[in-house]
């Protein structure tokens, strides 16, 4: 399972670290970020190269689950 | 399935998003706002310091608590909060943060406007902000390859609810004051620039009939006379006087229902006027830049239903025409918007959703908005100010000091 932890990071890097995770084409990914803008943005990239996204709400950030649909 | 879609449902939203901000500020310049500048980030922040700085720091012209600016970031509180989105967090570079915002509001008021405004003008006709968006381009590529290199301001972290309320708290003061500005019972440290006043070139403020600068000055025959009654300013300088930006303006309640509904929509949809270039550019994402056409489209649709569109380089309000100039200080301004994670209306929103980072950018506006007319470096109509070329020259060093200073090795 990747993991990306983009916790507290500016635009754009939560992108930036998930694209570059995405090179290895997972079956299925997991990033953490902390901002409703991180959380937006990298949920869209994952729905538009193809994966189905589930956001869950943790106390202090965002658990954003993606799986290869 | 497709497994890579270029434009997705969030691009779509994003352009819904900045078409209505872009209808909105066009109708905002048609309530009373001044030309071009029915939302401008950097203009509408500065006369948020005006008011304070008043005539010490060069401010008489340019003074309003802006309600746009109050109701956007108290917007954005409001739709973060309902989505629990209003998360409390800071404590990343902030120094270098407050000098980002510095920079950016310093080359904001050398160009005219932010990186929003350059659209509007566009939008409104003015064919100057195509130097000044080509800058925005070339200063967006600049911070990519910085980007690329490394650079990371480092991590925020969760703060305690107070940190993050500050940004709000600020606004919420601000807001009450604007009220008692707009209910004429202000307190006597807020300056307001008197509405409708106009300043010749040799410094005397008509508003209407009445003389309001030099005290006990008087207009005969259209030109401004002083009390001794030497002829301050001629007839046809009275009669070609711009008017003030910071009097210029919408009434009260429609500028503070529009700045919450804008917040809303910026908010909920992520609008940013740099992201676009820059995502376009790093990841090949085109989300963010549809949010920017759309503002485009929206104001010029709208400036042309409401007869405000006027095409060319000359004329155009609160604009100059020293094309290398608005090229290089947006070229400062995208730099240091890119270098922030962001544009200034997104530093606004974020400070809102309880990011005390953010709200350290936009304290830096407010500081580089007092020194650039304190000390003359803003334009005017009339062209740069002498300062403007080693001040961007410095500014441009300072960035990439930065950029150097927080690269971070990525494996």
């Amino acid at each position: 399972m990747f993991e990306v932890d983009a916790r507290g990071l500016s635009c754009p890097l939560p992108v930036m670290r998930t694209k570059k995770a995405l090179g290895a084409d997972p079956g299925s990914l997991v990033v953490l970020v902390d901002s409703g803008t991180a959380k937006a943005n990298v949920s869209n990239m994952l729905a538009d190269e193809g994966y189905s996204v589930t956001v869950t709400d943790e106390p202090d950030y965002f658990r954003i689950e993606a799986t290869r649909s | 399935m497709s497994r890579h879609r270029v434009v997705g449902p969030s691009a779509w939203i994003l352009g819904a998003a900045g078409l209505v901000i872009g209808v909105g500020a066009a109708w905002l310049v048609s309530q009373g706002n001044p030309g071009n500048m029915g939302l401008c980030i950097a203009c509408f922040n500065r006369d948020i310091t005006g008011a304070f700085g008043g005539a010490w720091a060069n401010m008489g012209g340019v003074a309003y608590l802006r309600p746009e600016i109050l109701g956007l970031l108290l917007g954005a509180t409001a739709a973060s909060f309902v989505t629990s989105e209003f998360r409390p967090r800071g404590g990343s570079s902030i120094p270098l943060r407050f000098v980002l915002g510095f920079v950016f509001m310093l080359s904001s008021l050398i160009f005219l406007g932010c990186t929003v405004r350059a659209w509007l003008r566009l939008g409104g006709g003015d064919l100057n902000a195509l130097y000044g968006i080509a800058g925005i381009v070339a200063g967006v590529m600049v911070g990519v390859v910085i980007l690329k290199q490394g650079f990371n301001l480092g991590r925020a972290k969760v703060t305690s609810p107070i940190v993050g309320w500050i940004g709000p708290a600020i606004m919420a003061v601000l807001l009450v004051l604007a009220f008692m500005v707009a209910f004429g019972s202000a307190p006597g440290f807020v300056t307001t620039t008197p509405a409708g006043a106009k300043a010749t070139a040799e410094g005397a403020v008509v508003q209407g009939d009445s003389v309001l600068k030099p005290p006990g000055g008087t207009l005969e025959d259209g030109a401004v006379v002083a009390e001794d009654g030497t002829v301050i300013s001629p007839a046809e300088s009275v009669a070609k006087a711009p008017p003030m930006p910071g009097g210029r303006r919408a009434p009260f309640a429609i500028s503070i229902v529009a700045g919450v509904a804008l917040g809303v929509v910026a908010q909920r949809s992520r609008f940013c006027s740099i992201g676009g270039i820059r995502d376009a550019v790093l990841v090949r994402r085109y989300d963010l830049l549809f949010g920017v056409a759309g503002l485009l489209v929206g104001a010029t649709v709208a400036n042309l239903l409401l007869g405000q569109y006027n095409l060319g380089f000359v004329g155009q309000p609160i604009a100059h025409t020293n094309a290398l100039g608005n090229f290089a200080a947006m070229g400062v301004a995208g730099l240091s918007a890119t270098m922030l994670g962001g544009c200034p209306f997104r530093q606004v929103i974020m400070s809102g959703e309880g990011d005390a980072d953010a709200t350290v950018a936009v304290l830096g506006m407010f500081a580089g908005a007092l020194v650039a007319h304190r000390f003359v470096i803003a334009s005017t109509g009339a062209g740069l100010s002498d300062k403007a070329w080693p001040v961007m020259a410095v500014m441009a060093v300072v960035l990439l000091v930065i950029a150097f200073a927080k690269r971070e090795r990525v494996a």
